[in-house]
């Protein structure tokens, strides 16, 4: 597993709190990993509160109309670099 | 193993609705309907599958083995019904008598603004509740269809009804994408329509009652609904026979009272009371059961087999 960076650390933890993630630890998440359909047990759906918590954590909105998304919403590694490069700065 | 139902022609294809909506709107609903014995009678002799699973159905509401008769019946109103389409779609509800039952129940659910999900299914014609969108502008009515596996379904709603084809969230998009579009929509106010009983092949299915024997229902629209945090409202087309309609609301849940923790055995607890209320409506309307393939056995398939599948095709991993 490839080390997550401060920021995919954050985001990891922001997922697992607001997911309700029991048997994950965000430390142990692969940044590299698939998000949704792999072992996080994530699905698409998911994709809803994680948008939600990010609009509360990063306060930048995760749009539908992005044709992006499928590559936004890759992995937690991929995620984490579009919140870094898109957020408000803080 | 009969074909799993998405690999079904889509209803005849393009030349068939060209044909239909031409001989539709050209010569109206009375020739129409004339046009619409042959061509049943055309389904019936050449759509074994179709034939064998209406036959399959009846036999298990009626009690007893279901005559000709009935089986052509059921098949003469599906095709009404999808001839009915294009008068609705073109011309609202004009020339039809549209009864409606339980009204103020979606109203309840729309007054507080903070949209609603409306579930609906293959029983009956979900194109009669679009006529009802018509009476409230205000509120968009939006649904998910695959653009790419419906390209019949979506050149008829983009020819006739522009503004209903705008409102179209397109399932071929990427799930995430879908996913979010539908959560833009609820917070604008919007009702968005889930078909919620029938699954795709690489859909997370629960097996719940339904006339007495254990049938796949998909989990994604009420996991979708939960997550949605929305009043939840049951609404079926119902088809009476010549130009009479009835509408019928039921409010069935609201997702934002649902505690986190309590959300897999919630979902359970759904797809059942959903299946009941689904099977009491088609025991009272038989003919309008429009699932024509085996809804009990015909088992989903393995993933990747079908492109695009839209929302929440993976779904349902925690449920």
């Amino acid at each position: 597993m490839s080390k997550q960076t401060e920021a995919e650390h954050e985001l990891a933890q922001l997922i697992v709190e607001n997911l309700n993630l029991e048997d994950v630890e965000a430390a142990e998440m692969d940044p590299e990993a698939p998000l949704f359909g792999g072992d996080l047990g994530l699905d698409s759906i998911d994709a809803l509160e994680i948008a939600l918590a990010v609009s509360k954590h990063y306060g930048f909105q995760l749009r539908s109309d992005n044709p992006d998304n499928k590559q936004i919403f890759a992995s937690l590694r991929a995620l984490s670099a579009h919140i870094e490069q898109h957020r408000p700065n803080a | 193993m009969s074909a799993h139902w998405r690999h079904r022609p889509e209803g005849g294809g393009l030349f068939a609705l060209w044909l239909i909506r031409t001989i539709a709107l050209r010569c109206g609903r009375p020739v129409a309907r004339v046009v619409l014995y042959p061509v049943t009678l055309y389904f019936f002799l050449r759509r074994r599958p179709e034939r064998r699973s209406s036959r399959q159905f009846l036999q298990r509401v009626l009690g007893r083995p279901a005559t000709l008769r009935e089986v052509f019946r059921h098949l003469h109103a599906f095709a009404a019904i999808t001839l009915d389409r294009v008068f609705m779609l073109a011309r609202g509800e004009r020339g039809f008598a549209v009864q409606v039952e339980g009204l103020e129940r979606l109203h309840e659910a729309l007054d507080e603004g903070r949209g609603a999900v409306l579930i609906g299914s293959h029983h009956g014609s979900f194109e009669a509740l679009r006529m009802l969108s018509q009476r409230y502008p205000q509120v968009p009515l939006r649904v998910v269809l695959n653009k790419q596996q419906t390209p019949a379904m979506t050149a008829l709603l983009e020819a006739l009804a522009p503004d209903i084809g705008e409102r179209v969230i397109d399932g071929a998009q990427d799930p995430a994408s879908v996913v979010l579009a539908l959560g833009e929509a609820v917070r604008e106010g919007h009702m968005v329509a889930l078909l919620a009983d029938r699954g795709r092949p690489d859909e997370a299915m629960l097996k719940v009652p339904f006339f007495g024997e254990p049938a796949p229902f998909p989990l994604g629209p009420w996991l979708l609904a939960v997550s949605l945090r929305v009043p939840v409202v049951l609404c079926f087309g119902l088809y009476l026979g010549g130009n009479r309609y009835k509408l019928v609301f039921e409010s069935f849940a609201d997702t934002a009272m649902l505690p986190r923790r309590g959300r897999r055995e919630a979902v359970q607890a759904y797809v059942q009371a959903y299946a009941a209320r689904l099977e009491a409506l088609a025991r009272a309307y038989p003919y309008n059961w429009f699932n024509f393939y085996d809804f009990w056995h015909d088992t989903p398939r393995v993933a990747g087999t079908d492109a695009g599948a839209g929302v929440g095709d993976d779904v349902g991993a925690r449920a």
